[in-house]
Order: structure tokens, then sequence, then C-alpha cells
């Protein structure tokens, strides 16, 4: 079980942060994630399994310095 | 050390005004030459027009200068202010203060916005803001007490060099045993020495029981400081409350504080987590995308970035409060404990260092070749210590590396350093060269335009290259993004006033990750809005942060997710709140469209603010060198093919990169027609008659300046 934006997610093993996404079926273009206390970056999606128990954010915006 | 001792030069005491509605109605002048102190009224045009802040800065400014003053001149004048919303203990980020200056890098106006508690402290002590002008015999330090209702000009002798030990000594001998009834501003041995110095402010931290410091960074405010002989300005204030600016309706304030002040304590740890490692999340970020200074802004990316990201900055940072303003829930200002230094006269002593942030993480770290996380932080602590802009010493050394590296320079020219990117124990001479103004750290002290003008001229390098790589635009140096594949960018540095600073405009993601505006015209509104929306927080003492570093949770579903109107519409209740004037959302849009404006003018007094001074280095627009073409050869190809129907078919790199370029810079200058319409300006770049009329900043001198230019309607 993981955590997504504070409630409760299945979790599968190999799931990554886009497989994620794609599941909770949420459309807002999201630059970036994140998996407990590191910054996913969406060219990483594909590539980045989240962990069993994680806290998943949905990170509304970068909004720069 | 020699005994602290301080000669009285010129006191005037005076009775302190009461706070009515976020002002004191009043601004503070002193002239170190003369010496005079005296007290100037604040008119009802000045708060219609000015708002406060940014706003009063310049205005005291342009009435200071002539076109022809030049930034050592006594005559120019430093001025500090706060805002009317500054020194709101309960909402987030209200205790900015701005510097205006004439700049040594520049020669135009610059404005520099910093935390810290000095500017609430003099508003309270009776000034919206201080304005400076002379220069002091001796080093002299200014004392504004409000509590004792004195302002002093105090020769004074005893002090050590760094603004580090300076800070502290005058923190503990004027707080008379309360440390946080005081802030002050000082500078250092490197402000004095280059022209890149910065002012560090103070605030005081009652967890860890020492002042910490902020930093009004850019465009050399600490190095016109250090010329009028200023060591320091101190300031003396009591507790703050809500009350304390006299808000015109108490109620309505503390609601919308409250929601604000709420939202971010909810929202941040589940977003960015600005109060556990500040602005150190885009470290990694920007790599991804691409958009990391690495090398000089030759490329956006390395594969030790992760070395000097927020990973390895959370474990180094000193855990508890960093709030650099009372009560600021973002509390971003972190700092790292018992941190020893391998060089300079800290070597082997524990210092605090306050930082680093993401710009001085990428302009001292990745900009330079350097992915070691002590190194970024020694460098950090010393540019603090010696009054140096972290930006323009990384964004110049990147510089002078590339140009090593290119050999353009060697080491006959700088003293046998080696300058490769990636020396830290070369990066480290330069810095404390600069401390002293010797060797070649003197030199890239000088800034890049001053740099490429002495290569050029003494050492025989090709300045048509330089131009293309020297990272700094009307003189300033580039913040630390990467703006080649980001049109809407290169727009917001190239066309910000003071030059590339990214606090004008930062739309990267929304132009280049989003894709949100596509044509000409709507990248020039978003350099419309944009631009003036940040303006506004520089009129009020505030800090941008919370307005769109963390956002609510609904945000996406709204028409514009980028402008974040609900906070927009707080921050119109909150300026209502407390000047009493009721204000709209447009209604900031267009206070900030007059300083705006009126700040581009100025610019044009100062012999500046034309289409010319607009200009980019190729770098921030595109690959200058065939290696950076080729590194990203699949991107330029298929823009080249696809986007710009060139047929790229048996033609080399260097052709290629030559056709890009010609594209891109056609581009550059497509969009600042655009802009400059949004704006209401000339094709050149001057507001027009109409605007500045409609802005009702159209005083006499205004029109005359407009004429003087053949600006007539």
């Amino acid at each position: 079980m993981i955590k997504v934006r504070g409630k409760d997610y299945p979790w599968r093993k190999g799931m990554t942060v886009a497989d994620l996404l794609k599941e909770i079926g949420d459309s807002y273009p999201y630059a970036v994630v994140r998996v407990n206390e590191k910054a996913i970056s969406k060219p990483n999606f594909d590539t980045t399994v989240v962990p069993d128990n994680s806290e998943v954010y949905l990170i509304p915006m970068i909004a720069g310095g | 050390m020699t005994e602290l001792r301080f000669k009285e030069i010129k006191t005037l005491k005076f009775e302190r005004a009461a706070i009515e509605r976020g002002y004191a109605n009043q601004t503070l002048y002193v002239n170190l030459s003369k010496p005079e102190i005296s007290i100037k009224p604040v008119t009802q045009k000045m708060k219609e027009t000015f708002i406060g802040g940014k706003g009063f800065d310049l205005w005291l400014l342009w009435n200071a200068v002539k076109g022809t003053t030049q930034w050592d001149d006594p005559e120019n004048a430093i001025c500090v202010s706060c805002g009317p919303l500054g020194g709101t203990p309960i909402y987030p980020g209200s205790g900015k203060s701005i510097v205006t200056t004439l700049s040594p890098t520049t020669g135009s106006v610059m404005d520099s916005n910093v935390g810290g508690y000095f500017g609430p402290y003099l508003k309270f002590s009776g000034f919206d803001a201080i304005e400076i002008q002379g220069e002091a015999e001796r080093e002299t330090v200014v004392l504004i007490d409000g509590i004792d209702e004195k302002v002093q000009v105090l020769e004074v002798s005893g002090l050590p060099e760094d603004a580090y030990e300076t800070s502290r000594i005058l923190t503990d001998h004027f707080g008379q045993g309360k440390p946080r009834n005081i802030s002050v501003i000082s500078s250092g041995p490197g402000a004095r020495h280059t022209l890149i110095g910065c002012l560090n402010f103070t605030w005081y931290d009652a967890g860890r029981k020492r002042a910490r410091y902020k930093q009004a960074g850019r465009g050399g405010t600490g190095t016109v400081f250090s010329r009028k002989n200023i060591k320091a300005l101190v300031v003396r204030w009591d507790a703050v409350t809500l009350s304390t600016n006299r808000p015109s309706d108490e109620e309505a304030l503390k609601e919308v504080a409250k929601m604000h002040s709420h939202e971010i304590v909810e929202l941040d740890p589940k977003q960015n987590e600005m109060a556990r490692i500040g602005t150190t999340h885009l470290v990694t970020i920007m790599n991804d995308y691409d958009l990391l200074p690495t090398t000089n802004y030759r490329y956006g990316q390395h594969p030790q970035a992760a070395n000097i990201g927020a990973e390895v900055y959370r474990r180094l940072f000193d855990k508890g409060f960093d709030g650099c303003w009372i009560g600021c829930t973002v509390a971003c200002s972190h700092g790292i404990k018992d941190f020893v230094p391998m060089t300079g006269p800290y070597k082997g002593m524990k210092v605090f260092v306050d930082g680093p942030e993401y710009e001085t993480i990428a302009g001292c770290g990745s900009n330079l070749g350097i992915f070691d996380p002590y190194t970024v932080t020694e460098i950090n602590f010393y540019c603090d210590a010696y009054g140096i802009d972290t930006i323009s010493f990384g964004t110049g050394l990147a510089f002078a590396m590339e140009c090593f590296e290119m050999g353009l320079i060697n080491e006959t020219h700088t003293g046998g350093l080696d300058l490769s990117f990636g020396n830290r124990i070369s990066a480290m001479e330069i810095l404390h060269q600069m401390a002293t103004g010797k060797g070649f750290g003197g030199i890239v002290g000088q800034g890049i335009r001053k740099m490429k003008e002495i290569f050029s001229k003494e050492y025989g390098a090709d300045l048509k290259i330089m131009q293309d790589i020297g990272m700094e635009a009307k003189g300033l140096e580039f913040s630390e993004y990467m703006t080649k594949e980001s049109l809407a960018q290169q727009g917001g540095y190239g066309l910000a006033l003071k030059g590339p600073q990214h606090d004008e405009a930062w739309l990267i993601f929304l132009d280049m990750v989003h894709n949100y505006m596509p044509t000409f015209e709507q990248k020039a509104e978003a350099l419309h809005w944009f631009p003036m929306f940040r303006t506004w927080f520089g009129l009020c003492g505030l800090c941008k942060l919370p307005w769109n570093d963390i956002v609510p949770e609904d945000n996406a579903e709204t028409l514009e997710p980028a402008k974040i109107m609900k906070h927009v519409e707080w921050y119109a209740r909150f300026f209502s709140a407390v000047t009493g004037r009721k204000s709209k959302p447009d209604d900031l849009i267009t206070m900030s469209e007059a300083v705006y404006n009126f700040q581009r003018l100025f610019n044009l007094k100062m012999g500046f603010g034309r289409r010319e001074h607009d200009a980019i280095p190729y770098r921030a627009a595109g690959p200058v060198t065939k290696e950076e073409y080729e590194s990203r050869k699949e991107r330029y190809d298929k823009q080249l093919a696809e986007k710009h129907g060139v047929d790229i078919t048996g033609k080399g790199t260097e052709e290629k990169v030559q056709i890009l370029r010609r594209l891109r810079e056609e581009m550059y200058e497509k969009l600042k027609d655009a802009v400059y319409k949004r704006r209401g300006w000339t094709a050149d770049g001057i507001p027009k008659v109409a605007t500045v009329k409609r802005l009702k900043i159209d005083f006499p001198e205004v029109l005359e300046l407009l004429k003087a230019n053949g600006v007539t309607e």
C-alpha cells in the first residue's frame, strides 16, 4: 500500500510514477512528483519505480527562484 | 583587535511619527559629506503613484541624481525602504526591504529585494525609507534608534573587516541585552575591492541566539555602500505585533493572513518542503529538464548534479526555525551549523553559514563545474563574509573559466592559477583575492562587462566570442537558469529593467515544459502580467515565495493556474486591509505598471532604456559552439527541419549553428516588438506619452525626457 495525496492506494511491484499517474486518472500535466523525500521530474516518470509504503505527493507547480 | 570606539559626528533627535495604515509618512535623509540628517515628508501623491518600497526608493533616487551621475559620485544615493505591508508579523513573507542605487556594473538603476528585519524596523522607527548621499571621510556607522528617538552618524574604529563579525559585534553593542531589537546592514572587504559587492541584512535568530543574514546581492549595492565609507547601518526597534503597522482593518487583516499562513503550514510539507530544504529542491529538477547552468551555461545537465541537490543539503542544514521575518511560515532561510572552511581566514574554525540557496548552488557549483557541496558552502560563506554577490561571482568566474579553457586567457594572466572548470582550489583563491582586490580575482570582481574589455584590450582575446559567451546583459551577470529553449524566459531576462535577474519573470516551465504560450502575443502577455505582479511585491515589502511556491490544492481547476489567482485575491485583501485603499487584483497590476514604467524611464534618463539595451548574449538564446550543438544534435536538427522548415541534408554543424542562430535572433527581436507593443512602448522600447499619462507618471521632467528622446505621442 502507498499513500497518494494522503490517501491509501494499492501498490504493485514494478509500478512506475507514470503508471501511477495513469491509474489515478489525473490529467493535470505534472512536471514533478515527490516520492517520499525525492523529487521526480517528468522525464524520469517512466523509469522511476515507486517503492511499497511510499508517500507520493503530486507537485502542482514549479515556480522557480 | 583594537577597541571598538564611536565618535559622534551628527545627531538628530526626533519625535517618532505614528504609523498610519502601513505608512510612517516621512523618509529619512542622511548626507555623509556635509554631514546632514533631515526628515522629508511623504506626500499623498507619492503614496498613490509609487506605493512604497521600490517605488519610494526610485522616486527618492530620481530626485537625488542627474542623468550624468556616476555610481561613485557622492550624489549617488543608496535608498532602503520597506513598503506599507512590510512589518506584518502574521502574513508570510512580509518583512522585505528593497535597496536601490546606481549600479557600478550597469551604470543605471539597480534594485535588490532582501529579507531581514531592517526595513520593518526602520518604518516602525518612523521612516518609510532611508536615503543616503555623500561620502564619509572615515568609516561610519549610521544608527537609527526608534526607541530612543535619535539618528546618529558615528565615526567608528575597531570593527573587523568582514560582514559576519561586524554585524555580530554591532548587534551585541547596540542591543543593550535585547539583540532581537537590532538589525544591521553591513558589507565587507570584497565589496570595497570589487564592483559586485552585496549587502548583508540581519535578522536575529532567537532559537540559535545569533544574528543571521540575508543578502541584497545584485548589481553592486555593497560596493556603493563601501564607497560611501559606510561600515554599517544599524536600526533599533522594539517588539512587533499585528498592531504595530496600524492596519486600517485589523480583523480583515487577521482573517486573510491566517488563511495564507495556515495554507502554507498545511501544504508546504506536501509540496516543495521549503521550510525544510529552502529552494535546493530546484537543483535536480532543473538538471532533469536540462535547465541547470553547467560550465558557463554551455549545458543544462550534469551526471553529478545530485551531489549538490536537496538530498544532500537536507542533511547538512541545521534543523530549526529559519524565517527571515517574524512569524513567516515559509521559513526558507536555512543554514549550516559548525561548518569548517578549508581555506581563508576562517580555515579550521567552526562557523555558521547562512545558505546556500538554489542560485548560489547553481552559480558557484554546477556553473563552475564544481559538484562538491562543501566547496559550494565555503564559497557561500566567504562571499557573505567579504560582501560579494554569489550570483555575479559564480557567473563571472564561469565566464573566466571558459575563456581559460578556450585559450583566450592563460596562466600568465591568471597569476599562475589553473582556471579549468571544476578547479575548486582556484575558485576559492579567486574569491579570497577579491577580498583584497589583488591578483586575477580583482579582475574577475570587476564583472563580465569589464572583464571582456580587459581581456580584449590587454590580453588580445577575441571580443566577438566573448560577447557570445559572456553571460551579462545591461552589465549585470545572469542569474542561474538556462534559457536556450525558452524564448519567453530570454525575454524574462533580456527585458528585465535592471538586467538579467529572474525576479521579474520566471516563465521557463510555462513556456518550455508546458508550452502554454506558443505565440509571440501570448509570450508578450506573460511578459506583461508577470513582471507587473512580481514588481508589486517590491512595492509593498513582501516576498514572492508565498504567492506561487506553495499552491492551493484546487489551483489546477482555475482558469489561469500560473497566476494563482486565489493568492492574488488574498494579496488584494491584504493591501486593502492595511492601507484602507480598497483594491482588486487588477489594481495591483496598475500600481506596479506605474512604477515599472517609471523605472524604464529612469534607465532612459541615465542613458539606457532603449531597444539596444535589451540585447542578450547569444549563449542565452542558443548553442554558440559546435560542441554545444552536437551535444543536443537531435533537438536542434529536429527544430531546424520541423519547426523552421530548413532542409538540413548535407549541412555541417557549423552551418547549422549559423542558421539556427539567425532564426533564434530573429525570434528574439520579434518578441521585443510584441512585448513593447503590449506594454505601450515605442518600437525603440520607450514608454509612449499616452502610457505615462494613463499611469499618471507624466511629471514635467518625464515629459521633457520623452521629448528629448523624440517621443511626443
